[in-house]
């Protein structure tokens, strides 16, 4: 392991599992390790069967299912009477070792008999798991099968057993684990982190009072196990414990999961469990998921009855909401489409479409019958904020299946039609695009995906879209609507130039505004007086159809108009007030923050230059991720993980969370995505209102320079008029100071994987995985950052939570150009050339300064504790002058880049 | 044999694992050569058939006074001229010691009883029968066959360990010998038989007792450490592996195991199919001197497969690769000439991938000449506290970029 991983892995106590089949398998923290329990004997009579009659080679096919339905593991049991184990373990894993497909995978040799574990070791070409060993018969025996174990090169299942017997209470569970870790790592030398201890998962609810807290005292244990035996791993037979409740798989499949979440919890890596004897644990009934709990937990000595007559009443329900679950199969196929609209599946659509169509007659009439009555039913419940964002792409993922389904068949009907000459009327076209520059996208997905819900014909020009590209392809399709989408504040000029573009050309139809730094005001103060057609400003994906509405339809567009012309003058009135109350840029500097110097707060750097990371775990990044933009993007506003929680979207904030768990699964698991990194510390210092970057610490020859802005509002008290550059030790100090710069992006490979779930008409997901890299990016900054500030020899230190890290709870920042306390976006240049930013990391910036893949963050880092983020606000002439000479660049050009905080109008 | 430091036994429990450290589980007491490794690229051996070619033998040398009997040709055995031609493959170890290899090869590649059975055994095969465990049983254990390989490994091994310790005293450089153990004839993760994917010719057990008698007499013959290379079949290296421990373990000693597989152009084990990656969670447990990759592949094709390996694995690595792809118009029957090899094996270094290099098929004394110059002066790889997702160059090179 290296040395950068260790330092991760320390701070948590934690070393991967790693083992191999022919492809190596890496536990991820914090990721159930998923065993295929199938091919088992003892557990699967079917694979029993097989066994006794020799059909190896079906035998295998159990096997591959599993490795097919997700198994990281494949655990393979020969224990039964009438098997000869060492032959059958022998012939099968020999006979599996031809299947690639299932070769891949480790395997876990399952057997009591030491005999059936040898021979299966022998047919390992990679790092299984033996399962398993125990002090039952001493040490002596003990220390020999796990030195055997470590000769074959395998980790190890150990049950908390010893020579007195099976320990079933929380004491003996922790004794005699911790034992057996002593021999096994003091004396055997096996790896502490291939030690997976089974600390017995025995039966609850026997009604056996001293049977009650066996639950707790496996959760315990494996809590005590986690926290006192370094690296060692926990497993167990999870089935045993619902024993009790064998013929009601209503209850046990409740108690499965319940008690895994609670195990899992208490760090339990992996388990025995079949996987279709597991309620997922959000959807357990709610009564019934307290009762189990109550058993599991022990909390009332009366659980037990309490469960099993509750129990009674539910037996056979399990099989009725099967029967639910396939009973809208059996309605009318215009019902049956409906359905599969509003809870998006998408199993039967295609079939279904066609039945429709053959019913119908006419492909458009499937799509203005069924599927349009269908989409209006989400339309509503989604206007009533009874279905959210995440259901709505799902709906519009079925839509879309079945529209292409129809596609040919409609092609077919146009072009009979104008042969015969009539003319075919099309539904509103609306032209979406990212403007010039810019190449964030989410949003403008989103409301592209609810518009073609909503039956518009929607054109996505994609994104970095120049005006001349938006306008022909506009007037050549005959648009209705153009909806323009940006994030960073040099679109905004983009708009505007769009909007004047569109007066020129004599344009008659409505602009829409949407994008994160746009807004009403700004759409109202500096787009809207360019074009004398309605230029609106969609605050979310869910104004984009009632917006589209109103302009569209003749009825309702005057009316619309005018509210919304009436409203937008308001705001230019409330926007002409007075303006912010300033300082000259001397006052400014004179106010600047007060920070006394000292040597001892200037922390030396282990290193100066370049470094990259290529290729960075993303599992890693996964741990540092802040989720609650997450749940924005989605259009689900608040907190996480409170919104998890939360009255009315907290469910579907889980199921959310789910998916997109579920999703970065397969993003690491399969390295769909990659993350990349640059990033440097150079010796520095601050000159006014500059940071010098010196080409080495000699410190005579610069090599590149930073310009800061400095705030001049006038501000109460002693409140200073702060610039970043105030954080970098000055050079009349004689202080050795540092400045660092970093790029991180998480985005290469992310257009492929979504044009992939595009092309398959799966906006969903595409979302779905543009949001989710967007949030490793950030968490890529976050973690990088922490690693900086190690490097940096100040944040050693700190022992912070992922909750602290998101509250920003450590010392220095790390500003972005373009952002608030330095707004130039100009400067991204200089840190390109600095890190070489575009070799390194293949990150290329745009002529607006954006940056390519746009799950990508830029910026700055500062380390003085005295360092702090700053809203630079609204600056006056006389700095923009002297912001240009010392930048070299024309003043127009800065006010153009500077546009949003100028404190006066450069026009006049 | 006066400057023999043999430092090779060490203690089993001088190994006991830290929990604080998971290199530390990794490192037993330092191997002289272990320290050369952190210091610089140590330089392994060419090929031993490529070279012998060069020398125009006959089935007749080949035989001897000692095999002249032999009912089958046994040119291709290579491995019997270092009992029937010492001279020669003295000459040849000298050659390569002088080139600069500061770790030789034994001749041994196929001296065990299973691979010599080749030789001098009937295949019944060519009478309607079938080669199987039962068959496999007559031979592992055939006094003949385990004499001969006894003899084949003590005696290679005697006389490496006798030009080794002449060249160094001569030259004042510590030089090593490795016991070659190499992929054997047969494989025990394939059946031979489409109609039946579990059958295998021969057992674990067979493969390992025959590496057991492969061991102990290179031990026998004085090598400093071993070395299980062209691994083919990953499970026929774990029966090399285990048969290792057993005979260290019988025998009280400690001696450093490098290990090298061969891969085909997916970066695969030829036979098995395994990853590197897979491959090193495979065998790391046996805290190996050295992992790395040899033989099949040119150095231009096996570049992404090390640099696989080099990321993952916590010891040091080892790249000896064939002389490009075999081409039968070149005197060597491979491709690429010294200054080839020297320059890819140069990027190899300057990649930070690489702490041995060397050469396998098609590479002669000047080819590791030249592979040695180039590589003076080169920092080896870092291992151990290697951080494996930097990239390209090791921290200590990208800091000076500053």
């Amino acid at each position: 392991m290296s040395a950068s991983e260790t330092a991760i892995a320390d701070a948590s106590k934690w070393r991967p599992l790693r083992l191999s089949g022919s492809q190596p398998f890496t536990q991820q923290q914090g990721v159930y390790i998923v065993i295929g329990e199938r091919t088992n004997v003892a557990g699967s009579p079917k694979f029993a069967k097989l066994i006794k009659d020799g059909k190896y080679e079906e035998a295998v096919s159990i096997a591959r299912q599993q490795v097919e339905n997700g198994a990281n593991v494949l655990d393979v049991c020969m224990d039964e009477g009438m098997i000869d184990g060492a032959v059958a373990m022998t012939r099968f894993l020999q006979v599996l070792a031809s299947e690639p497909e299932v070769a891949k995978v480790p395997i876990m040799v399952d057997s009591s008999k030491w005999e059936v574990i040898e021979a299966g070791l022998k047919c390992l070409q990679g790092k299984g798991i033996v399962n398993s060993i125990s002090l039952k018969e001493g040490e002596e025996k003990f220390r020999e099968h796990a030195a055997t174990i470590l000769k074959y090169g395998a980790a190890a299942v150990v049950m908390a057993f010893d020579e007195q017997g099976q320990a079933a209470g929380y004491e003996d569970k922790i004794r005699i684990c911790e034992r057996a870790y002593r021999i096994l790592v003091d004396e055997v030398g096996f790896p502490p982190e291939d030690i997976i201890f089974d600390p017995n998962i025995l039966t609850v609810a026997t009604g056996m009072e001293e049977h009650n807290n066996y639950a707790v005292d496996y959760i315990n244990a494996t809590r005590w196990i986690k926290s006192n035996l370094p690296y060692a791993k926990v497993s167990g037979g999870v089935s045993n414990i619902s024993f009790s409740f064998r013929g009601n798989n209503v209850v046990r499949e409740a108690i499965h999961s319940a008690f895994l979440y609670h195990a899992i919890a208490a760090g339990m890596d992996m388990g025995i469990v079949n996987a279709g004897m597991l309620e997922v644990y959000e959807e357990i009934e709610p009564e019934l998921k307290v009762m189990v709990e109550d058993v599991l937990l022990n909390r009332r000595p009366d659980a037990t009855e309490r469960l099993v007559d509750y129990g009674e009443t539910l037996k056979g329900a399990g099989k009725a909401s099967e029967k639910k679950a396939a009973e809208w199969r059996n309605g009318t196929v215009e019902e049956r489409l409906a359905h599969a609209l509003v809870k998006g599946i998408d199993t039967h659509v295609v079939a279904d479409t066609e039945e429709a169509r053959v019913k119908l007659g006419r492909p458009l009439a499937v799509i203005e019958g069924p599927l349009m009555a269908g989409m209006g039913i989400v339309g509503d419940l989604f206007g009533a904020g009874k279905m959210f964002l995440p259901q709505v792409v799902k709906s519009a993922r079925v839509m879309k299946k079945a529209v292409a389904h129809l596609t040919p068949y409609m092609e077919a009907e146009k072009e009979a039609k104008a042969a015969a000459g009539e003319v075919v009327k099309s539904q509103g076209k609306i032209i979406l695009a990212t403007v010039k520059g810019d190449v964030h996208d989410i949003g403008k997905n989103i409301v592209g995906v609810v518009l073609a819900c909503n039956n518009y014909e929607v054109i996505d020009l994609g994104v970095m879209v120049p005006c001349e590209k938006i306008l022909e392809r506009a007037k050549a399709i005959n648009a209705d609507l153009i909806g323009l989408s940006g994030l960073i504040t040099p679109s905004l000029d983009e708009m505007v130039h769009v909007a004047r573009e569109m007066e020129r050309q004599g344009f008659k139809l409505p602009l829409l505004i949407g994008g994160a730094t746009t807004s009403r005001r700004h759409t109202a103060v500096k787009i809207a007086p360019h074009y004398s057609e309605p230029v609106v400003h969609i605050v979310d994906a869910s104004r984009a159809v009632p917006v589209t509405t109103s302009l569209l339809s003749d009825e309702s567009k005057p009316a619309f108009v005018a509210k919304h012309r009436a409203e937008y003058e308001a705001v230019r009135k409330a926007h002409a007030s007075p303006k912010q109350p300033t300082v000259s840029i001397e006052v400014a500097r004179s106010r600047r923050t007060p920070i006394e110097w000292r040597a001892e707060d200037i922390p030396q750097p282990s290193f100066t230059g370049v470094r990259v990371l290529d290729n960075f775990p993303l599992a890693t990044l996964r741990e540092f991720i802040d989720w609650s933009p997450f749940f924005h993007t989605w259009g689900l506003k608040g907190v996480y993980p409170r919104i998890i929680e939360h009255e009315e979207h907290g469910e579907q904030a889980r199921q959310l969370f789910k998916e997109g768990n579920a999703l970065l699964d397969v993003v690491i698991e399969k390295k769909l995505i990659t993350a990349r990194a640059v990033y440097g510390l150079f010796p520095a210092n601050a000159v006014g209102d500059d940071v010098e970057l010196y080409t080495d610490d000699k410190r005579d020859q610069v090599r590149e320079r930073f310009h800061f802005l400095r705030q001049q509002a006038n501000k109460e008290g002693s409140e200073p008029c702060r610039c970043l550059s105030d954080f970098i030790a000055p050079e009349e100090t004689g202080l050795r100071d540092y400045i660092g710069a970093f790029a991180v992006t998480s985005g290469i490979g992310l257009k492929e994987l979504c044009d992939s779930y595009r092309a398959n008409h799966d906006d969903y997901n595409a979302i779905m995985a543009e949001a989710l890299a967007d949030r490793l990016a950030e968490a890529f900054a976050e973690c990088l950052h922490r690693r900086v500030r190690e490097e940096w020899g100040y944040g050693c230190s700190e022992k912070l939570s992922n909750e602290d890290l998101i509250h920003e709870k450590y010392r220095g920042i790390r500003p972005a150009p373009g952002y608030p306390a330095c707004p130039d976006h100009t400067e991204k240049g200089t840190l390109w050339r600095l890190l070489d930013v575009k070799t390194n990391t293949g990150i290329q910036i745009t002529e607006s300064f954006a940056m390519w893949p746009g799950s990508s963050v830029s910026g700055l880092y500062f380390a003085h504790p005295e360092s702090r983020y700053l809203s630079l606000g609204k600056i006056e002439r006389d700095q923009v002058v002297d912001y240009a000479e010392r930048k070299g660049m024309d003043v127009r050009e800065v006010e153009r880049w500077l546009g949003q905080n100028l404190n006066y109008d450069p026009a006049e | 044999m006066a400057n023999r430091s043999a430092p090779r036994c060490v203690s089993a429990n001088d190994q006991g694992p830290r929990t604080n450290n998971e290199d530390n589980n990794m490192k037993r007491a330092q191997h002289p050569l272990e320290k050369i490794l952190e210091d610089r690229i140590a330089i392994i051996d060419g090929a031993m058939g490529t070279t012998i070619r060069t020398y125009g033998m006959k089935e007749a040398d080949i035989r001897g006074e000692r095999f002249k009997d032999a009912k089958k040709g046994l040119l291709n055995n290579g491995d019997l001229f270092s009992l029937t031609q010492p001279k020669m493959i003295c000459d040849i170890h000298r050659r390569f010691l002088e080139a600069g290899a500061d770790i030789i090869e034994t001749n041994t590649f196929g001296a065990t009883s299973i691979a010599q059975s080749e030789f001098f055994v009937d295949d019944p095969r060519e009478h309607g029968g079938r080669k199987d465990p039962e068959f496999y049983s007559k031979i592992v254990g055939d006094p003949f066959l385990e004499g001969l390989a006894w003899d084949i490994n003590e005696q290679s091994a005697k006389q490496c360990r006798e030009w080794a310790d002449r060249v160094a005293t001569a030259t004042g450089r510590q030089r090593f010998v490795a016991g070659a153990i190499g992929p054997l004839t047969v494989s025990l993760s394939n059946s031979p038989d489409a109609d039946d994917p579990g059958f295998r010719v021969v057992t674990f057990d067979q493969v390992k007792a025959a590496y057991a008698n492969q061991v102990r007499a290179l031990i026998a013959g004085g090598v400093d450490l071993l070395l299980v290379e062209t691994i083919f079949d990953s499970l026929n290296a774990k029966a090399a592996l285990v048969a290792i421990r057993e005979v260290l373990d019988e025998q009280a000693k400690q001696l450093p195991v490098m290990i090298s597989a061969a891969v085909g152009r997916g970066g695969e084990t030829m036979i098995s199919a395994q990853t590197p990656e897979a491959f090193w969670n495979a065998v790391r447990h046996v805290k190996p001197l050295s992992v790395g990759l040899n033989c099949s592949l040119g150095p231009d094709l096996m570049y992404p497969f090390l640099e696989e390996l080099s990321e993952k694995a916590t010891v040091a690595v080892s790249a000896y690769p064939n002389a490009g792809l075999p081409n039968p118009l070149s005197e060597t029957g491979f491709d690429l000439g010294p200054p080839d090899m020297a320059r890819y094996l140069s990027e190899f270094a300057d990649g930070g991938l690489i702490n041995i290099a060397g050469g396998c098929c098609g590479n002669t004394p000047e080819h590791i000449a030249a592979i040695a110059k180039a590589l003076e002066g080169k920092p080896p790889r870092k291992f151990g506290t290697q951080l494996t997702y930097e990239s390209p160059a090791p921290p200590s090179e990208i800091a000076s970029q500053a």
